[in-house]
């Protein structure tokens, strides 16, 4: 059997017999490489579910939508592992109860789909840790590095560019995980901390104002790049980010449910003494 | 129905400035400021075609503009008036201007009140709380004229004394042969001397019983007052067709292109705000 | 014989429409993005493209745009308008989904008001568009009853040739015809025939979808919710559509002086018809998308007797979670069956 059709087993089993509300996967697309989110509800839906190397959006961030885990049923999902660790974080941050998921990991290694054992999040903690020790010697690709080649000033001047093609609509914030908040700092109208024009100052803002919010919790899933509609590179600012913070804080986004946010916690060897 | 100016001037988003004349405090957060045109064009083309219902936007220049009814009628000529309640960025902006201050005004847009439709008839006007502003504005351009009209009934409630608004023409009504006011507050809302009825709007105005024949409905309110005055006008027998109400909406443009005003097919701003109970009706409820 | 435009002498045309006074504006891939952009020799416009990512109506409608600009002093305010930048403008290889889409939205920014921002642009721009001779997955003019040569809104349609050496020379408007006189020794008559046009599936019937849409029983239906459970609510389909309009009014600056923007808004964004008080009568997504479906199939068409949709197919192409009109409308047709 493959992954596919043993998942798919799994999922009726779990519709059929109650023990999930709903089941969070991929469907076919409207061409034949696209796959989309499917909600299935009945068992007889699972056929529906599709599983292979094209699944790459990340669909943690469905499982915040307002009122989906309120009952406190069950949901299954299915994850991939960068996924998985979002999953962590939306629960150390009280966004979710993990306990209430059940989750189909999976990961794409070549054009294989991997089954990952487990169906809760601490079950992940392997698949994690090997994630992180191959996190700094990850083969960086070409346009990063020529960014790093870069001087600050040359630096600068691409980003200026780049940002110069945001159109504020604010996709980035909408595909990602992490941007649970109810109401976002550029939602905020008294003062309006952050201008919603598309001018340079405008786009400056918002785009670094998220790299900061998300420094540190960024899974690096990369559907904020694949949403952006006018192809900024945004996995690199990200990426780099992360990069910083695991440098310096030793801190490797959603390693568990209980990992406490890097920028929002203070430790007394921390290098930084302002706060006290 | 619509009666709108084909503006003239290049930028149709560009405001008048007007003069903060006079402020009065009319319940806890509920502010009314009169204002004058600095430009007497600006007055003239605003004179020639304002008619009661049609709203404006008044704005600070730095904060943003924001949607209100004007709240004085079409019979006066020297000035307009708004009522709002300070509850965002615009609206404390507003409120911490002085008499003196300058503002913005863009307007009048929307429909009106056909008010020579209401000529020989009686009318009946129902409103609560912070929503008596447009009421008002429709009240004095009828008792302005008010040999033109039958009977006028005014039921106006609020949730407590303090927040009834304009309580000096509250009085003034009060005094009048020509006018019945039926006034009430909330169960809880009464003060110790307080001399009318306790109630909610729907409950009095049923109590009241005003005659559906030859007479025509005003109602502006909170959606939820609205919806139960409905109920209660029609068990008196009013023909949805003889309620009028107006609709508020978030809006931007007030010109009909933003699209932020559109409830089915309709653009509050353009061919609202001025509706009959029926045409509400028709409209999608749940997008209210 | 009709008349030619041959390619090897749009060079000679950008040279010819400068020095007339024009810009030329066109195709562009720049910054690893397709938009439009002002060109200044033929070689940079990119006239291969299925489809520009960015749409037209940028051109018209820019994402912000300064309005006035305000001083407060003690006891006057100063303002001084800020209207678009005046200067004849040629659109040269626009596609006719996009030409329509500009026509499409004419009425709306005339209704009653006048908006002078976008009227000047529209005045002061003559559009040169290159009919289709391909097509992709999300293309859906033919479901618009439009079409891949369709004329709406176009001041000239180029058609391309068989042999791809040029274009037949359709002249559609006055303006058109006016602008080309810079050009009239150039345009050469031949017996070239134009290549044969993209072949266009129709993805739905408009009809019947549309006549769904207009029941009001339809309204409160459980195919909202569903139709729309993925939508994550991220604007990009509103902003790249050619014939999408809602806009924000904001002041930036402080107290004391500033410039009051119109920029883009989406009926997608939650707050979108928030009041103040808090009561928001489009709370839920599902409220959101509908709405979206509604105004262009429906309201919009109720005023203005035109569906305000091209079917370029961006918010398809685009979307990250995959969803767009197309699809909708598809299910909507089955469900009217």
């Amino acid at each position: 059997m493959s992954i596919e059709e043993q998942y798919r087993t799994r999922a009726k089993e779990l519709l059929a017999g109650g023990a999930v509300k709903m089941v969070i996967g991929y469907g076919k697309g409207t061409t034949g490489e696209r796959r989309r989110p499917i909600f299935i509800t009945s068992p007889d839906e699972v056929e529906r579910l599709v599983l292979d190397e094209a699944c790459i959006t990340n669909l943690s961030g469905y499982l915040v939508s307002e009122g989906l885990l309120s009952d406190e049923k069950r949901v299954a999902v299915f994850l991939r592992p960068e996924g998985v660790r979002a999953v962590n974080i939306l629960a150390a941050e009280s966004q979710l109860d993990s306990d209430q998921l059940v989750i189909f990991g999976f990961d794409v290694v070549g054009n294989e789909i991997k089954a990952l054992k487990g169906i809760h999040v601490e079950e992940f903690a392997d698949v994690i840790e090997s994630l992180k020790e191959s996190a700094p010697g990850v083969a960086k690709e070409l346009l990063l590095e020529k960014i790093e080649s870069m001087s600050p000033q040359e630096r600068f001047s691409y980003w200026q560019g780049e940002f110069a093609k945001c159109i504020k609509c604010y996709a980035c914030r909408q595909a990602c995980p992490m941007c649970y908040c109810r109401r976002c700092i550029v939602d905020s109208n008294q003062p309006q901390w952050v201008n919603t024009s598309s001018h340079s100052l405008g786009n400056f803002e918002w785009n670094i104002v998220r790299a900061f919010h998300l420094s540190g919790r960024c899974v690096e899933c990369g559907n904020c790049d694949r949403a952006c509609p006018v192809n900024i590179p945004l996995r690199l600012i990200n990426h780099r980010m992360a990069e910083e913070v695991l440098g310096t804080f030793d801190h490797f986004a959603g390693t568990s449910k209980t990992q406490e946010p890097v920028l929002a916690s203070f430790k007394k060897d921390d290098s930084e003494t302002f706060i006290l | 129905m619509t009666e709108n100016i084909h503006n003239v001037q290049p930028n149709i988003y560009k405001p008048a400035i007007m003069k903060i004349v006079a402020r009065h405090d009319e319940a806890p957060g509920v502010r009314t400021l009169r204002l004058e045109f600095q430009n007497p064009a600006d007055h003239d083309s605003f004179m020639e075609t304002y008619r009661t219902g049609m709203f404006g936007l008044y704005g600070v220049y730095g904060e943003g503009e924001s949607t209100f009814c004007v709240a004085s009628p079409e019979t006066r000529k020297e000035y307009i008036e708004c009522t709002f309640r300070q509850s965002g960025r615009v609206t404390s902006a507003l409120a911490n201007a002085d008499i003196g201050d300058l503002i913005t005004f863009r307007g009048p847009y929307g429909n009106r009140f056909p008010i020579e439709e209401f000529h020989g008839k009686n009318l009946l006007f129902i409103s609560g709380g912070i929503a008596l502003p447009p009421t008002r504005s429709v009240i004095w351009s009828c008792l302005d004229q008010r040999e033109k009209f039958g009977k006028v009934t005014i039921v106006y409630g609020a949730r407590t004394v303090a927040d009834l608004v304009y309580k000096h023409e509250l009085e003034e009504w009060l005094e009048r042969s020509d006018v019945e006011l039926v006034l009430t507050v909330d169960p809880g809302g009464e003060s110790p001397d307080w001399k009318h009825r306790i109630g909610f709007v729907p409950t009095v105005l049923e109590e009241a019983a005003p005659s559906p024949d030859n007479c025509i409905a005003v109602i502006c309110g909170p959606p939820i007052m609205i919806k139960f005055t409905l109920i209660s006008l029609k068990k008196l027998g009013f023909d949805e067709a003889n309620v009028y109400t107006t609709l508020e909406n978030r809006m931007k443009c007030g010109v009909g292109k933003c699209g932020r005003c559109n409830v089915g097919s309709v653009y509050v701003c353009k061919e609202g705000p001025v509706f009959t109970a029926a045409e509400v009706s028709r409209m999608p409820a749940s997008d209210l | 014989m009709t008349k030619i435009l041959f390619s090897d002498k749009l060079d000679n045309c950008v040279e010819r429409w400068k020095k007339a006074g024009f810009s030329v504006i066109g195709p562009v891939q720049r910054n690893n993005i397709s938009t439009y952009a002002a060109v200044e020799r033929a070689a940079e416009l990119d006239l291969g493209l299925i489809l520009t990512e960015r749409s037209i109506k940028e051109l018209f409608f820019p994402q912000s745009e300064p309005m006035l600009q305000y001083t407060i002093k003690k006891d006057s305010i100063e303002t001084k308008d800020f209207l678009p930048p005046s200067g004849q403008r040629i659109i040269f290889g626009a596609r006719p989904c996009d030409a329509s889409g500009m026509a499409i939205d004419d009425p709306l920014f005339g209704w009653d008001y006048k908006d002078e921002y976008w009227f000047q642009r529209r005045n002061e721009s003559v559009i040169v568009t290159i009919a289709c001779t391909q097509s992709d997955d999300f293309c859906m003019c033919t479901s618009l009853k439009l079409a891949p040569d369709s004329t709406k809104g176009s001041d000239i349609l180029l058609r391309p040739l068989e042999n791809k050496r040029g274009w037949l020379v359709e002249e559609i408007t006055d303006r058109g015809r006016d602008a080309f006189k810079a050009i009239a020794d150039i345009v050469q008559e031949s017996a070239d025939t134009a290549a044969p046009l993209a072949v266009v599936e129709k993805k739905f019937d408009l009809d019947r979808s549309v006549a769904w849409l207009q029941n009001p029983e339809n309204f409160e239906s459980r195919f909202w919710k569903e139709i729309s459970m993925r939508c994550i609510g991220c604007a990009s389909c509103t902003f790249l559509c050619p014939t999408c309009h809602c806009f924000d009014i904001q002041d930036e600056g402080d107290t004391y002086s500033g410039m009051r923007r119109k920029n883009w808004d989406s009926c997608s964004f939650a707050l979108f018809t928030m009041h103040t008080s808090g009561h928001n009568p489009r709370s839920t997504q599902s409220a959101r998308w509908r709405q979206r479906i509604m105004h262009k199939f429906n309201y919009f068409p109720g005023k203005f007797s035109v569906n305000s949709c091209s079917g370029c197919g961006r918010c398809s192409r685009q979307c990250p979670v995959d969803m767009g009109i197309t699809e909708t409308l598809q299910e909507i047709s089955k469900l009217s069956q």
